[in-house]
């Protein structure tokens, strides 16, 4: 098999199909490679789905076209320990209103989706297709080999999109050869099924509104956290546990998992349910700091594979920067045609458009973010003490009481120590 | 849930050339064996009377996270399963 086309996007994720949408609606002859028996199935993440404009730019009813669980009305927080949590919520019906701020969604349906959307605007979809290494010719990658008798595509750009681990950047040497273990983290969840009038009544729902909750505190000690988003009728549970951390506490996800599902706030939730999947994977944590070369002779890199991922300690925003991302990979690769220019100097301007988006603009002002997450009191000490100090608050067994700042500071003393705070405050304040 | 029972839960193609090979002659010598506790399907043990490390793919959920934690790059291969084969999400 040999086939040559106007450009290869390498992976049908969000950021591929993305990109060869793109490409595809402008005429281009794109051939978006995937190494699944369909786009998705190789794909998990937590579940939430942020609002996407530049999807919104392509569908205007982006709601009423994508194959989607629910909107989210409800955001929440929860710090716990194994037997207490603290909880705030926000809900506003602003957030019922289209266009709404994000949903849930199931990667296997949604990939699938977005792919099919680029196959049909005339991109040639090839699955089951694991791309081996690209061809370079003259210092220009020019094409990439599939790991099948001989498989060989060419094309005078490729757009690697295939996620975090990118051995296509790897083979054409764009992004270094070892990860840093302090840069990354992964994540586990576990589908459980719920009927939906259970779903509704324990979260407080209606329709087709969702709840989307984070946890801090449930995970052993190991730096972390957890979620809980409402699909349908199934529940997204899991957490994500950097690997450095994990790595050396010698725990293992899936016991962090159970011990997660057992506590019991949680347990009560999702009593009932019974589990349906449990899928893992890698996410980039490093932010700014971890982007690899964007930009080679013949070559872009998008999406996970440049680390666009911004785990800002509230949000964990991956898919909407990864469909942004290609979206722009495709602008760069559309202008690069016109101009007939496709080494290094003519798809700079990639870069040029990445600058200018709210994908650069926010992993540089989220740099420092990373620092404070690596905080390990955040993630034992803080949540015990929020948590305890509501039990003081609330708690009347006639004793007299404190006042809240003289009990603000006994617990912080014994649990955390007043030196530590400060120097916590001190390294949040510098990364916010 | 119980993580030897992963077969249950989620759908695999079991390809006959295993995507992953370690060199045991580098893992022998490995003190830290952070694939043996991070890898969230359990593809790695630690045999503590032969002093070895065994690794089965079949189960493997190709999260990437075995190559990241490996300090000591032992694997001879590392790549996802052939198109086709491997793990497969139904809705997650
Ligand atoms: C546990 C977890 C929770 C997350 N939660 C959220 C969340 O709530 N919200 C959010 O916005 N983001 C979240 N993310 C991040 C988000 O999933 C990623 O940022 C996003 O999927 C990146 O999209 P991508 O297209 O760049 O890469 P991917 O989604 O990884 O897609 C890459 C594609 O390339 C294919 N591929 C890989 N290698 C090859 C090859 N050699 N040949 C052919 N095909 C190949 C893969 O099969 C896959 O289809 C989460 C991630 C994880 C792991
Ligand atoms: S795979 Fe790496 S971490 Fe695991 S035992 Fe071998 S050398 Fe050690
Ligand atoms: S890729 Fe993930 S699931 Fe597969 S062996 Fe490595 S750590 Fe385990």
């Amino acid at each position: 098999m040999k086939r040559t086309f106007q450009a290869i996007v390498v992976g049908a994720g969000p950021a591929g199909a993305s990109a060869a949408l793109g490409m595809a609606r402008a005429g281009l002859d794109v051939a978006l490679v995937e190494r699944g028996n369909f786009p998705g199935e190789k794909s998990m993440f937590g579940g939430l789905l942020h609002r996407m404009t530049s999807l919104e730019e392509l569908f205007p009813d982006f709601w009423n076209r994508a194959p989607l669980e629910r909107h989210i009305a409800k955001k929440g927080t929860t710090f716990m320990t194994a037997e207490s949590s603290f909880h705030v919520q926000n809900e506003t019906t602003n957030f019922s209103r289209t266009p709404y701020n994000g949903y849930t969604c199931f990667r296997p349906r949604f990939d699938r989706w977005l792919a099919d959307e680029a196959r049909k605007a005339g991109a040639t979809l090839i699955t089951r297709a694991l791309v081996e290494d690209v061809i370079i010719r003259g210092g220009k990658v020019c094409g990439v080999k599939i790991l099948r008798e001989g498989g060989i595509l060419e094309a005078p750009v490729v757009v690697a999109a295939d996620g975090v681990l990118s051995f296509t950047a790897l083979k054409a040497g764009l992004r270094r050869p070892k990860f840093n273990v302090g840069q990354m983290a992964v994540g586990v969840k576990a589908l459980i099924d719920l009927p939906k009038e259970i779903m509704d009544d324990r979260f407080g729902l209606s329709g087709d509104q969702g709840f989307a909750n984070e946890y801090v505190g449930c995970t052993s000690g190991v730096r972390g956290g957890g979620f809980l988003y409402t699909n349908y009728d199934t529940v997204s549970v899991g957490l994500v546990v950097h690997l450095g951390s994990l790595r050396e506490s010698g725990k293992s996800p899936y016991d962090l998992m159970n011990s997660f599902l057992e506590q019991p706030q949680l347990a009560k939730l999702l009593k009932g349910g019974r589990l349906l999947e449990y899928s893992a994977h890698v996410i980039p944590e490093g932010g700014y700091d971890m982007i690899p070369e964007l930009v080679g002779d013949g070559i872009l890199v998008a999406g996970d594979a440049a680390a666009f991922c911004n785990a800002t300690g509230v949000n964990l925003e991956g898919i909407n920067l990864a469909t942004h991302s290609g979206s722009l990979a495709a602008r760069a690769v559309i202008e690069a045609h016109e101009q007939k220019d496709f080494s290094r100097k003519g798809l700079t301007r990639y870069k040029a458009l990445l600058n200018d988006s709210y994908v650069m603009k926010d992993l540089k002002a989220f740099r420092h973010a990373p620092h404070m997450l690596h905080i390990d009191r955040i993630y034992q000490e803080y949540p015990e003490l929020v948590c305890s100090m509501m039990e003081h608050i609330y708690r009347i067994d006639g004793t007299p009481k404190s006042s809240i700042s003289k009990l603000l500071l006994r617990e912080l003393k014994a649990k955390v120590g007043l030196k530590n705070a400060l120097s916590d405050v001190f390294t949040a304040w510098r990364a916010l | 849930m119980n993580i030897d029972e992963i077969f249950d839960y989620t759908s695999f193609t079991i390809d006959r050339e295993p995507h992953i090979i370690l060199d045991p002659l580098i893992c022998a010598g490995c003190e830290q064996r952070g694939c043996v506790n991070s890898c969230p399907a359990r593809c790695y043990s630690y045999n503590e009377a032969e002093k070895s490390v065994t690794f089965v793919y079949d189960g493997c959920l190709e999260c990437g996270t075995c190559y990241i934690v490996c300090d000591r790059n032992a694997f001879t291969r590392w790549r996802y399963p052939r198109g086709g084969f491997g793990v497969a999400f139904r809705m997650t």
